[in-house]
């Protein structure tokens, strides 16, 4: 009996390897799933409302192309992000579409994507001149098109529409008043606050990127400039920095901004109405809308200047680089981009301006309120320096939200807060570029 | 962990005892250690450990000598120049300085709380489990919950623990905002989360006390003080020696607490961004492998450094 048992168990092992390894053979002979399917696999970063929005893209393009499997990927925005499609580009193995902020391109653009081919979108409809001319300036790199804007995400003003009107902020057609001018706008600031009697404006004074945001639109409007050459040191306009730091400190005075909301807390504040403005970028509309909040949104006025600079950037696709290319899943990429730009209607409802122009116009679009209300905002956007450590999620933006939370918290003066920034970008230039 | 304590505990009153057990069926043993079949079964583990521990630390000090980068496949040997460059980047210091500072301002409480903490429990308070239970609760919940909680109890304009000094008539605290308390929140949290695993170790290690020792200093006529400054402290020293040395390990740790709080950050003006984060952002948001490995090189070496001292202190102080 007990032979009998130690047989039937090595039987059993044995038959188990062998079922393992038939399996195993069987799964490396149909690499592309049943039905000849022309597998694609997509990575992108959205969660939330923009998640949701982005699932309905996918589907959208799964019942346009059936033969088409696609495989969708959402992973944590940011730093995690970047870096695993970095490694993944590096390494040869990387998804056959991913989304992209135009600002990562510094990185991405030289080795790790491949260019879009003009003939290919073309036949497809998508031609150049359909982008915003900004937006197309900063996916363009040597003259070859490293990335396919799909939307544009500028800064934008947020108003409480009947705070602002108790606070005789509109105009006779109920949108905001134009606010023209630094002094204008720390007044409305004001006079939000007194209605609210808590904060005029909803603002994230603790939070790297509504901090960088603002502080880089009114960097621009003021003409400043950063160039960022390797090996340093940094080329900055330092008056321009300090003014616009000084500025942000001015507003984050307890009463026009508070000085501590935290990311999380500013849009919370705005839609719980105890602030007439937030500044942030569109995508917050999914929670003023949920919240019930009577809001209406337009675009970041002229603070210092004429022309209302402001700061953005665009989700857009990439081509990421693949040690081998199956030309049946890049044309599948070719054609899902393509969808998901035409199909970005849906996408534009989440606050995001539509990059292609056969959107932007669309009377639909158009007919969407408040999210059309701030469309010129694509003609005046201002993207993040050029380097390899800046854009969207970078250690750019969270260092420099380390000086801004300084400023607005009032822990540095702005000439503190320049020198402190301008010497961390001059030692980090000193230690050359990865790329 | 506990099961430290209570090895050690075994391994002295039970030492003999095993010898003895082992003699007796020796011949079942040998078969096991001197067998054929033995290698075979450390094999699996020694692999794992050789492909995802020994290989990663061989070949992460390999690339502490090149500029690998981890978007591009070419990297180049250059000596020591990651060494030099790390003495002289003054973020390496900063950021090592504020974990240095973290290990000290986390250790103290979290040795002397637990203490603490164990001694009230242990004085027999009714429902020991209860108490037992809720000190170690927070113990057991993933970084990311802990953190998420106190992100709203740290909450500058509607938190809990603003709104409490509110009604006790005192000013707001910038928690999260204000660049002096950024460290000490995350010393907070920490205190907060990991008190209940140094409790446990001194729950048991007093509870290893004999009973007869404090029968016989009461018929002494040595009351409760007495008997803690004069029993109790003297036999927890070596649970206190573990303690440290296990906090101070942990401490140097930090990273996941203080990279979620601030998400990535650092807290204001860099305050709360420990050298470990450093690492990870240069080696994986910025790239550069080779110089990121290096300082995790320089780094180890210190962690070695004061685990040396600290085994040469506790044995002189034994001895």
């Amino acid at each position: 009996m007990m032979t009998e048992h130690v047989l039937s168990r090595r039987a059993f092992l044995r038959a188990a390897v062998a079922a393992g390894g038939i399996t195993a053979l069987a799964g490396c002979g149909s690499p592309s799933g049943g039905g000849g399917a022309v597998p694609l696999a997509y990575w992108n970063f959205f969660v939330g409302g923009d998640g949701e929005r982005m699932v309905g893209l996918v589907d959208t393009f799964r019942d346009e192309a059936p033969r088409t499997d696609v495989t969708a990927t959402t992973l944590a925005w940011g730093a995690p992000y970047y870096t695993k499609l970095a490694m993944a580009c590096a390494g040869g193995r990387a998804p056959d579409l991913a989304t992209l902020h135009a600002s990562r391109l510094a990185t991405f653009g030289k080795e790790l994507v491949d260019e879009w081919d003009l003939a290919e979108l073309e036949a497809r409809g998508v031609t150049p001149d359909q982008f915003p001319a900004p937006v197309l300036e900063r996916v363009t790199i040597d003259g070859r098109l490293m990335a396919l804007p799909l939307d544009t995400h500028p800064l934008v003003l947020f108003y409480n529409t009947e705070v602002c009107a108790q606070a005789g902020l509109l105009a006779a057609d109920g949108t905001l008043a134009p606010i023209q001018g630094a002094e204008a706008f720390l007044d409305a600031g004001r006079r939000a606050a007194a209605v609210t009697g808590a904060n005029g404006i909803a603002f994230g004074a603790a939070d790297a990127l509504a901090t960088w945001m603002v502080f880089w639109s009114l960097f621009r409007q003021l003409g400043g400039r950063i160039e960022l050459p390797e090996g340093g040191p940094a080329e900055v306009d330092r008056d321009a920095m300090v003014e616009a730091m000084a500025f942000l400190q001015t507003m984050c005075d307890g009463t026009i901004a508070s000085k501590t909301l935290d990311g999380p807390a500013a849009p919370a504040s705005f839609a719980s109405g105890q602030a007439g403005f937030l500044l942030i970028g569109p995508w917050e509309i999914v929670t003023a809308q949920n919240a019930g909040t009577p809001f209406s949104m337009t675009q970041f006025p002229a603070i210092f200047g004429d022309v209302p600079y402001v700061r953005a950037d665009s989700h857009s696709l990439v081509l990421p680089r693949q040690a081998k290319v199956d030309p049946a899943a890049r044309s599948a990429a070719y054609d899902m981009a393509v969808s998901m730009l035409t199909n970005s209607l849906d996408w534009a409802r989440g606050g995001h301006i539509p990059a292609l122009s056969s959107v932007a116009e669309s009377p639909e679009y158009l007919a969407l309120q408040p999210q059309s209300a701030y469309r010129e905002a694509a003609q005046v956007v201002e993207f993040d320096p050029d380097a390899y450590f800046s854009g969207s999620g970078s250690t750019l933006m969270s260092r420099a939200g380390q000086t801004l939370q300084g400023i607005t918290s009032g822990a540095l003066t702005p000439d503190e807060g320049a020198d402190d920034l301008i010497g961390w970008l001059d030692q980090q230039l000193t230690l050359g570029s990865p790329v | 962990m506990s099961a430290v304590g209570s090895a050690q505990n075994t391994a002295r009153a039970g030492g003999p005892a095993l010898v003895g057990r082992a003699g007796a069926d020796g011949g079942a043993r040998r078969s096991l250690s001197v067998g054929r079949g033995g290698p075979w079964f450390v094999l699996p583990f020694v692999l794992v450990y050789a492909a995802f521990l020994l290989w990663p630390l061989v070949y992460g000090l390999g690339m502490s000598f090149t500029d690998t980068s981890l978007v591009s496949p070419e990297a180049e040997f250059v000596g020591l120049d990651n060494y030099a460059q790390l003495a002289s980047d003054p973020l390496v210091w900063r950021t090592l300085g504020i974990t240095l500072l973290f290990t000290v301002l986390s250790t103290v409480p979290l040795v002397l709380v637990a203490l603490v903490m164990a001694l009230l429990v242990h004085t027999g308070t009714r429902g020991q489990w209860f108490w037992r239970f809720a000190y170690f609760a927070p113990f057991l919940l993933p970084v990311s919950t802990v953190v998420l909680i106190w992100q709203w109890l740290f909450q500058g304009d509607f938190g809990l623990l603003n709104a409490v000094l509110g009604w006790v008539g005192l000013g707001p605290v910038g928690w999260t905002t204000n660049p002096d308390m950024a460290l000490w929140s995350v010393v907070l949290v920490t205190v907060w989360w990991t008190v209940g695993f140094n409790f446990l170790l001194y729950l048991s290690a007093l509870q290893a006390i004999p009973a007869t020792v404090y029968e016989a200093a009461s018929l002494d006529g040595a009351d409760g003080w007495r008997r803690l400054f004069s029993i109790t402290l003297p036999l927890l020293k070596v649970t206190t020696g573990l303690v440290v040395v296990l906090q101070v390990l942990a401490s140097l740790k930090l990273f996941d607490q203080a990279y979620i709080l601030y998400g990535g950050s650092g807290g204001p003006a860099g305050n709360a961004s420990p050298i470990l984060q450093y690492v990870y952002d240069t080696g994986f948001v910025n790239y550069r492998l080779g110089y990121a490995s290096a300082i995790s090189y320089a780094f180890f070496l210190l962690i070695i450094v004061v685990a040396v001292l600290q085994a040469r202190l506790t044995s002189r102080k034994e001895s």
